[in-house]
C-alpha cells in the first residue's frame, strides 16, 4: 500500500474515480466493469451485512437453510463446485467416477489439504461427515434429504472413499456441491453439538473466530489456506483478513449502512433500493438468482376448482403478470416461463403458454361451468362462488411480491376469480399448506440441478413428511410425469437426461401447474472499492475468498 | 410495621404476575401453529425425517402431555433452570445475560433523556407564556404520537444518509446509541411532557404557590423551588409504565438499529416458537417491570410523602 495521508490519499482516489468515469462517459462505455488497474492488495477488513435470519447453528448440517449457506461458505468446503456452464469442477474432491451399475461412486479427495483445527482430509474425514448428516441426532434435512439414496460408504484407500447407493442418482454431485454438505473436521463433529454449531472446522479460506449473538459473527483469514475450487482467481490464503458478518434485517438501515460505508456488502437487496443505488456512483449491483426452482405461483390442483384443467387455464391467463413485474421491480426481475431457474442448464420456457388473455380466460371458464356471475362480478357455479385461497408467507415473499400478488388478484377478478391473499407468518403457513387450506401458494426452492423437479413434482411429495410438510404443492399427480423424472434421476448420459428432463418439464407447463413468475431473486449492492466479489455457481452464495479492497 | 407489610406485599404480588406470566406464555404460544420440534430442527416447513423429529420430541420432553410438560417447565422454574433455548441450543439464561445489558442501558438513557425533555419543556412553557406554551403542547403531542419505525427511519435519513453525523446501525460506541435512544426518548417524553406540564399549571395556581408569590418569590422561584417537584410525582408515578413501554419500544428500535438486546431476541424467539426462550425474556421483561413500579412507587413516597398514607 503507499504510503499517504488517509485524507490525501482518498482525495487521490476521488480525483482517479472522477477522471475514470469522465473517460468511460466520453468513450460511450456503460461503467458496469470499471477498469482497475491495480492488482489485488492482501489485507483489510469486510464488513457483510446479511438482512437473512441470523442462523441457529452455523454448522449447516444442522437443519439446513439458506442463511446458514451464506456464512458457511466463507468457512467450509464441499467436495465439489460447478462451474458459470453448470459443469462439475474438483474442489476438496480431485476425481468422481460412477460404476457400471449406477450404485456406487468412488471419490477421492486431495492429500495435502488440513482443516483448520490440523487434522488432514481424508476418505475417513469424508465418511465421518456422511455419517453426521445421516444421524437422526444431527437434525439434518437438507443434506439428510439430498443423501437419500445413500445406503453406506467404504474407505478404498487413505484418499478414496466408496459412496454406494440404492438406485443410480444422475443428481448426487450436484447434490454433493452443496453447502448443506460441506466437509468438516471429524475431530470437531465428535464435539458437542451445541459446540459445533457454535464454531464448525472446515477448511475454508476463513475461519470463525467469535459469534456475538444477534449482532455479528467473526471471520478471520485461514493463513495455511491451499483448497481454492478449480474457478477460483487466484491461489493461497484469501486477501482480506477478517470479515464481519453483520445481521441488519431492516432492509432501510442495511441500506442506509450502505451508503455511509458503515459496511461494504449487503444482501437480500429489495428491488426499489436497487433502483435508488443506480444513481450512486460509489454502489455496485450484483445479481445472483438462485438455481433449483424459478419462483411460481402453484395452483393445487388436488381439490376444487384447479383440479379442472380448463379452471387453471384460465386463471394463468386471467393474471396480468408482465406489467405487474415491471412496474413493481424496476426492471430488476426479468419474467420466466419455466419450472426451473434461468441458472439451470436444462431449464425449458414456454412463453406463449402464459399470455394475457381474458377473453381467453373468460370463454374457458363458461366452458367449464361457471358462466353464472353474482352481483359483485364473481364466477358462480351451482350457488357457489369461485373463490381462491392463496396463503402468503410475509416471511418469504417481499413487499414488491407481495404487491404482485395483488395486481393478480385485481387482474383475476375482471374474469371472475375471487382471490383472497392471506399474509401470515412462516409457522400459520405452513400450517395451511399442512392443511390443504390453498388453492395457490408460492414457495421458493433452492437445489443445485434439475432434479428439484422430482421433489416438486413427483407424486411422493404429496404424502407429507412427518412435520406435515409436503413439496408437491401443486398436488400434481401424473404416473408419466412420475416416471420421467425417477428415470431421469437415474440417468447419467448427459444428453439422454436433458431431453427427459424437457418432457417433464412440457408436462408440468402443458397442464397448467403453475405460473412461473421469475428466478428466486438474490441481488447484492457493494462499495465500489470491493474488488473481486462473486457468488458461487452452486446456491449463488457470496465467497469472498478472491475478494480486495481497493483504495 | 406497615413499610414491612408493604414489601411483603409487593413481593407476592410479583411472584403472581411472575407465575401468570409464564402460565400465559406456555399455553398461548402452543395456540398459533408451529412444532416446537420442528422449531428445534431448523424452523417451521423443516423436512426433518420421522427419526429426527422423534428423537427430539423425546429429548425435549415433546412427547409428554401438554399439563405434564407444563407443570415439569414450573419445576424447572422453581430451582431456577429456565432451560434450553430450542433454536439457539444454549442455556437461556445465558443468552439472556448476554441480551439483558445492552436492552437496559438502552431503556435506562432514553427514559433520562425523556425526562430531561419533558421537563425541559415543561419548564419553558411556564416561563415564556402562551406562545411557548402552545408549541411545546404541540410539540408534546406530535411526539406522543409518532410511531417507533417512522421515527427511526426519518432520524437514519436525515442524521445518517443525508448528514452523515451518526451511523445508522449499532457500532459497538457510543455513536451507535444516539439515534436509538433519541427514537424511544422522544414518544416517551411528549407523554411526560404532557402530565408534567398539567401538575405545574396546578402547582402555579394552587395556594402554596400563592403564598410564596405573597412571600415576595419570582415565577422562577416558584417553579424551581415548589412547582418542579409537585409536577414530578406523577412523571415518577408514570414511569414504571413507561420503562415497560421502552421494553417493547425496544422490539422495534433494536430491530432497525440492528442492536443486540431482548427486544430482538424475543421476535425471533416467538417467530421461532422458541417456548423457553420467549418465556425467559418475558420473565426478565416482568422482573424489570416490577422492580421498576416498585423502585418508582419509593421514589415517589419520597418525593410525595402523603403517598405512603394512602
Amino acid at each position: 500500500m503507499p504510503i499517504l495521508p488517509r485524507s490525501l490519499s482518498a482525495r487521490f482516489s476521488t480525483a482517479v474515480a472522477a477522471a475514470a468515469a469522465t473517460a468511460l462517459l466520453a468513450s460511450g462505455c456503460s461503467p458496469a466493469e470499471p477498469e482497475t488497474s491495480q492488482s489485488p492488495v492482501s489485507g483489510g477488513h469486510l464488513v457483510y451485512a446479511t438482512g437473512d435470519a441470523e442462523p441457529t447453528c452455523l454448522d449447516p448440517h444442522v437443519g439446513g437453510n439458506y442463511p446458514q449457506a451464506l456464512v458457511s461458505t466463507q468457512y467450509l468446503e464441499p467436495l465439489v463446485s460447478l462451474n458459470k456452464e453448470g459443469e462439475i469442477i474438483p474442489w476438496l474432491a480431485t476425481d468422481w467416477k460412477e460404476s457400471k451399475d449406477g450404485l456406487s461412486w468412488t471419490i477421492t479427495v486431495r492429500d495435502d489439504v488440513h482443516f483448520t483445527d490440523g487434522v488432514k482430509l481424508n476418505a475417513k474425514a469424508v465418511q465421518a461427515n456422511i455419517e453426521h448428516l445421516k444421524d437422526p441426532a444431527t437434525g439434518s434435512s437438507t443434506g439428510y434429504l439430498a443423501l437419500e439414496k445413500v445406503t453406506g460408504t467404504e474407505i478404498v484407500d487413505e484418499d478414496t472413499i466408496r459412496i454406494n447407493l440404492s438406485e443410480p442418482d444422475s443428481a448426487l454431485l450436484e447434490s454433493l456441491s452443496q453447502p448443506w454438505l460441506a466437509i468438516q473436521s471429524p475431530k470437531a463433529l465428535k464435539r458437542s453439538k451445541e459446540k459445533n454449531c457454535q464454531s464448525p472446522v472446515g477448511t475454508g479460506p476463513f475461519k470463525v473466530a467469535d459469534w456475538d449473538k444477534q449482532n455479528s459473527i467473526t471471520l478471520v483469514r485461514n493463513e495455511d489456506y491451499n483448497s481454492p475450487p478449480a474457478d477460483a482467481a487466484h491461489q493461497g490464503p484469501a486477501y482480506l483478513e477478517k470479515i464481519t458478518w453483520r445481521f441488519i434485517p431492516d432492509s432501510a438501515s442495511r441500506y442506509a449502512a450502505l451508503q455511509s460505508g458503515e459496511v461494504d456488502v449487503i444482501d437480500n437487496v429489495q428491488p426499489d433500493t436497487i433502483n435508488a443505488a443506480r444513481d450512486n456512483e460509489s454502489i455496485e449491483h450484483l445479481n445472483a438468482p438462485r438455481p433449483g426452482a424459478s419462483n411460481r405461483i402453484e395452483l393445487n390442483s388436488g381439490k376444487p376448482p384447479f383440479n379442472d384443467p380448463l379452471v387453471r387455464e384460465a386463471f394463468v391467463h386471467s393474471a396480468n403478470v408482465n406489467a405487474a413485474i415491471s412496474s413493481l421491480f424496476f426492471d430488476t426481475a426479468e419474467r420466466s416461463y419455466s419450472p426451473l431457474s434461468s441458472v439451470e442448464e436444462l431449464g425449458y420456457s414456454a412463453p406463449d403458454l402464459f399470455t394475457y388473455n381474458p377473453e381467453k380466460a373468460n370463454k374457458l371458464l363458461d366452458k367449464a361451468g361457471w358462466d353464472q356471475r353474482d352481483e359483485q362480478g364473481y364466477r358462480v357455479k351451482n350457488g357457489k362462488r369461485l373463490s381462491l385461497k392463496f396463503p402468503v408467507s410475509t416471511n418469504q415473499s417481499i413487499p414488491a411480491e407481495i404487491s404482485l400478488f395483488e395486481q393478480i388478484q385485481a387482474t383475476a377478478k375482471k374474469v371472475g376469480f375471487d382471490v383472497n391473499l392471506e399474509l401470515m407468518d412462516l409457522s400459520s403457513w405452513y400450517g395451511a399448506l399442512a392443511a390443504n387450506e390453498y388453492n395457490l401458494v408460492s414457495a421458493p426452492y433452492t437445489k443445485v440441478g434439475p432434479d428439484v423437479l422430482r421433489i416438486l413434482y413427483h407424486s411422493d411429495g404429496i404424502k407429507p413428511a412427518p412435520s406435515g410438510y409436503f413439496a408437491n404443492l401443486s398436488q400434481l399427480d401424473d404416473p408419466k410425469l412420475d416416471k420421467l423424472l425417477t428415470e431421469a434421476g437415474r440417468e447419467t448420459d448427459p444428453k439422454r437426461r436433458a431431453e427427459l428432463y424437457e418432457k417433464a418439464q412440457k408436462i408440468i407447463l402443458n397442464g397448467y401447474y403453475i405460473l412461473p413468475l421469475y428466478d428466486q431473486q438474490n441481488h447484492f449492492l457493494h462499495r465500489s472499492n470491493v474488488e473481486g466479489f462473486r457468488a458461487l455457481p452452486t446456491v449463488s452464495t457470496p465467497t469472498f475468498y478472491d475478494t480486495w479492497l481497493s483504495q | 410495621m406497615a413499610a414491612a407489610r408493604w414489601l411483603l406485599f409487593k413481593a407476592l404480588g410479583a411472584v403472581f404476575v411472575l407465575w401468570a406470566v409464564t402460565t400465559l406464555i406456555f399455553f398461548g404460544i402452543r395456540m398459533i401453529p408451529g412444532d416446537p420440534a420442528e422449531a428445534i430442527l431448523g424452523g417451521p416447513g423443516s423436512q426433518a425425517s420421522a427419526e429426527a423429529l422423534a428423537q427430539v420430541r423425546a429429548d425435549y420432553g415433546l412427547d409428554e402431555p401438554l399439563l405434564v410438560q407444563y407443570f415439569m417447565q414450573l419445576g424447572r422454574l422453581l430451582q431456577g433452570d429456565l432451560g434450553d433455548s430450542y433454536s439457539m441450543q444454549v442455556p437461556v439464561s445465558s443468552l439472556l445475560a448476554e441480551q439483558l445489558p445492552p436492552t437496559l442501558v438502552l431503556a435506562f438513557l432514553a427514559l433520562v433523556l425523556a425526562w430531561v425533555v419533558a421537563l425541559a419543556l415543561a419548564s419553558w412553557s411556564m416561563l415564556s407564556g402562551r406562545g411557548a406554551a402552545v408549541i411545546s403542547s404541540g410539540l408534546e403531542i406530535a411526539g406522543a404520537a409518532v410511531p417507533h419505525f417512522w421515527l427511526a427511519t426519518v432520524l437514519i435519513v436525515v442524521f445518517s444518509v443525508n448528514l452523515g453525523w451518526l451511523p445508522p446501525v449499532n457500532t459497538g460506541g457510543v455513536d451507535g446509541l444516539v439515534l436509538p435512544v433519541v427514537t424511544l426518548a422522544l414518544p416517551l417524553a411528549g407523554f411526560l411532557g404532557q402530565v408534567m406540564r398539567e401538575s405545574m399549571l396546578n402547582a402555579a395556581t394552587s395556594p402554596f404557590a400563592l403564598s410564596a408569590r405573597f412571600r415576595g418569590e419570582t415565577e422562577r422561584g416558584v417553579l424551581f423551588r415548589h412547582s418542579l417537584r409537585h409536577a414530578a410525582i406523577p412523571g415518577i408515578a408514570l414511569s414504571g409504565w413507561a420503562f415497560g413501554s421502552l421494553i417493547s419500544g425496544a422490539v422495534v428500535v433494536e430491530t432497525i438499529f440492528a442492536r443486540p438486546g431482548l427486544g430482538r431476541t424475543l421476535l425471533r424467539a416467538v417467530t421461532d416458537r422458541d417456548i423457553p426462550l420467549v418465556t425467559g425474556v418475558a420473565l426478565v421483561a416482568a422482573l424489570a417491570y416490577v422492580v421498576v413500579m416498585a423502585l418508582s412507587d419509593i421514589a415517589e413516597r419520597l418525593a410525595d410523602p402523603r403517598v405512603a398514607k394512602r
